[in-house]
């Protein structure tokens, strides 16, 4: 979420000791990793807030001018299908390019697996809006994939070019 | 793309070709991620954070040691204040971590051992309180972010050093323990450098 395994060893301590400190108040209302889950979240919009000098809410921590969620259109660059063609090191690029709501929603739900009722109570927020923010999060990542390979294509026609100027 | 799509949708999807690459490149993604598994914090996170618990009094470890002579040799290392000069303090180390392997193939009972490390750590204190002065003046007038974030930096690592030379003196036998200990002051030397090079660079 932070983008720095030296942050993320912080917050990770700190979400630990924000658990022992408050361990009293929870109420056993809601599953414990669920509790453990919203504390650990709040424990990082703390932190990006801070880092952005204002308070933030989920909505706020998306991009609020992209409401409508469908495709891009570059005219002249076609889509590239990505089917085949995504490996672990530029997913992990491409979500740390994620704003920070887009990516929470992702990373709990795509790559650990939770329900968006229990995304929704972890992160305050409505199972409409968990939605939401997961579908906007995969179309941006389909973009940044995108972009990704067409910059490799681009790099190997100007391999390819230079290795047969040097051939003439 | 959750559960079962409208059959509305199903239709498009047979004559949209680029609506039908969308939903599968959603796929992949999506196929992708959950292949991705999440990285377990380094040890240190947790002997800092036992630390850190151990100091507000949250937990209490039921095998601590109660007598004055270990309380004696642990309050000089956790009252110590912060710095030294960083390359008087790496000489103190070099003594510390010929002092730590030492003992490596004999028996030292305890009484041994924490006459051994404390030979080897009080110069060691003695820098630290005169690096330290020198450190907090130099740090007065610097970028007050950086510094604090250099002190809880200090702080943790301080605690850290503070668990591993506890488990040295219960185990001092453990050659893991000591391993711990000497990687705790590495890191201290690393920060002090850092805020040596900090107070420097704001004079």
């Amino acid at each position: 979420m932070v983008g720095n395994a030296a942050e993320a060893e912080d917050l990770t301590q700190e979400a630990f000791l924000q658990l022992f400190r408050k361990i009293s108040t929870f109420r056993g209302e809601s599953a414990f990793s669920t509790w453990l889950h919203r504390l650990a979240v709040n424990v990082v919009l703390m932190k990006l807030r801070k880092k952005s000098g204002k308070e933030t809410s989920l909505e706020q921590v998306t991009e609020p001018d992209e409401e409508s969620g469908t495709p891009r259109r570059d005219f002249g660059i076609p889509d590239l299908k990505l089917t085949g063609s995504i490996d672990r090191v530029n997913l992990e690029r491409a979500v740390e390019q994620l704003p920070p709501g887009y990516k929470s929603v992702f990373v709990l739900h795509d790559i650990q697996g939770y329900e968006h009722n229990e995304i929704a109570e972890i992160m305050g927020c409505s199972i409409g809006n968990s939605k939401s923010q997961l579908h906007k999060a995969r179309m941006r990542l389909r973009d940044l994939l995108q972009e990704t390979v067409r910059a490799r294509a681009r790099e190997e026609r100007r391999a390819a070019g230079s290795v047969s100027s040097s051939e003439d | 793309m959750e559960g079962e799509r409208p059959s509305a949708a199903e239709a498009h999807l047979r004559t949209c070709a680029n609506c039908r690459a969308l939903v599968e490149d959603l796929e992949s993604i999506r196929q992708a991620a959950a292949e991705l598994t999440d990285v377990a914090p380094p040890e240190r996170v947790w002997v800092s954070l036992r630390a850190q618990l151990e100091q507000e009094g949250l937990i209490r470890d039921a095998s601590a040691r109660k007598s004055g002579a270990w309380q004696w040799l642990t309050r000089p290392f956790t009252a110590w204040p912060r710095l030294a000069i960083a390359g008087a303090y790496l000489a103190a180390l070099i003594a510390v971590a010929f002092a730590l392997s030492g003992p490596i193939d004999q028996q030292y009972d305890d009484y041994r051992w924490s006459s051994a490390m404390q030979d080897s750590t009080a110069p060691l204190s003695a820098q630290l309180n005169t690096a330290e002065q020198a450190g907090l003046t130099s740090l007065a007038t610097s970028d007050p972010t950086v510094t604090a974030s250099l002190h809880d930096n200090l702080a943790i690592v301080d605690n850290y050093i503070a668990l591993c030379e506890k488990s040295v003196r219960d185990e001092p036998e453990n050659e893991v323990a000591r391993d711990y200990l000497y990687t705790a002051y590495q890191q201290k030397a690393e920060l002090v450098a850092q805020l040596a090079e900090h107070g420097d660079g704001s004079r």
